[in-house]
């Protein structure tokens, strides 16, 4: 698109939008730079199509509203940012989230992958992938449906009450909240993974009893286990959800 | 699909919705600049983003908090 814009262009551009003062001009430069990140995006995206068959939804170019928040909440350069481009996928559970993560990983080799989930990002959990095609990068972020979840509730509250709320700042209720959900979301993807691998288990179990000697009485205390980890997964859900409900409701009318 | 959204973040409200076919991604993108030109000339503030989906719907389960509220996303 156009003429090439050079590395200290964008970084000054930067730097005005730091300072919130943006004019037409900056606003064309800005759009110009988003554009330059358009190729690598329909590669990833297409690629993430083509050959995992899978839909992403995506988003080209990060709105201006929060390129300029990220480059007054970090000390860092325009040109440093990493998510101008990307794309989102929504995976069912955490198993499910590493068999894609893996795919990725094949698919795009020179990809980095950034694991939020045992490092959480002020409470943020996800898998994003980092491809880079032609010195741009494409964010791609892989996020279960409940981290997924609980991002939306994160991004809402940050819309109505503070956008600092995101990164551990601003009303304090609304953080303690969004840490509890937080965890709670880890705790019950955790027993999600140890009620998969109970079931896995006890399929063996039950199988190897029948080919043996195994009694009726080992096959029912296998199910048992596996029916108990059912019932604290489903449980975990609820309470999370009865968390975050519990805290909206408190929440003074907005204007 | 292109989705092109404003969205007024302290009502958690989108403002305008506009689609543009796949095909149709340059004048999708002007449509982005124009939007937000006349917003800054105006002084208003508000979220401008272009998003791609295969579909509205596909658009509404991946970025639930542009179409719903606080009440909605946790219900």
């Amino acid at each position: 698109m156009g003429t090439e814009i050079s590395k200290t262009q964008i970084d000054r551009l930067g730097d005005r939008l730091r300072k919130g003062s943006i004019t037409d001009s900056d606003l064309r430069l800005l759009d110009q730079y988003r554009r330059s990140f358009t190729e690598a995006y329909e590669m990833v995206a297409g690629a993430i199509r083509n050959k995992l068959g899978l839909e992403p939804t995506g988003r080209p170019a990060k709105s201006t509203t929060s390129i300029a928040e990220k480059l007054q909440r970090e000390s860092i350069r325009l040109t440093q940012i990493q998510d101008i481009a990307g794309c989102r996928l929504i995976v069912p559970d955490i198993s499910e989230q590493d068999r894609l993560v893996a795919s990725l990983a094949k698919l795009f080799p020179n990809s980095t992958v950034v694991d939020r989930r045992e490092k959480p990002s002020h409470g943020y959990r996800a898998v994003h992938v980092l491809v880079t095609i032609e010195k741009k990068i494409v964010e791609i972020q892989v996020r279960t449906a409940l981290q997924q979840e609980w991002a939306e509730v994160s991004e809402k509250l940050a819309d109505l009450i503070d956008p600092a709320i995101k990164y551990g700042r601003g009303s304090e209720s609304a953080v303690k909240i969004l840490a509890a959900a937080s965890h709670l979301v880890a705790v019950h993807e955790q027993s999600e993974v140890k009620f998969l691998e109970s079931q896995q288990l006890a399929s063996q179990a039950i199988a190897n009893a029948s080919l043996t000697d195994g009694t009726s009485d080992d096959i029912i205390s296998i199910q048992r286990e596996v029916d108990s980890f059912r019932e604290m997964v489903t449980g975990n859900r609820a309470i999370v959800f009865k968390e975050l409900r519990k805290f909206t409701e408190d929440l003074p009318e907005q204007e | 699909m292109l989705f092109l959204i404003e969205y007024d973040r302290s009502r958690g409200e989108i403002v305008n919705f506009r689609e543009f076919d796949v095909n149709q991604s340059d004048l999708a993108e002007q449509s982005r600049l124009e939007m937000e030109l006349d917003l800054n000339r105006r002084g208003i503030e508000r979220e401008v983003v272009l998003l791609e989906a295969a579909n509205e719907e596909a658009l509404r389960r991946t970025h639930r908090r542009y179409f719903e509220d606080l009440v909605q996303l946790v219900s």
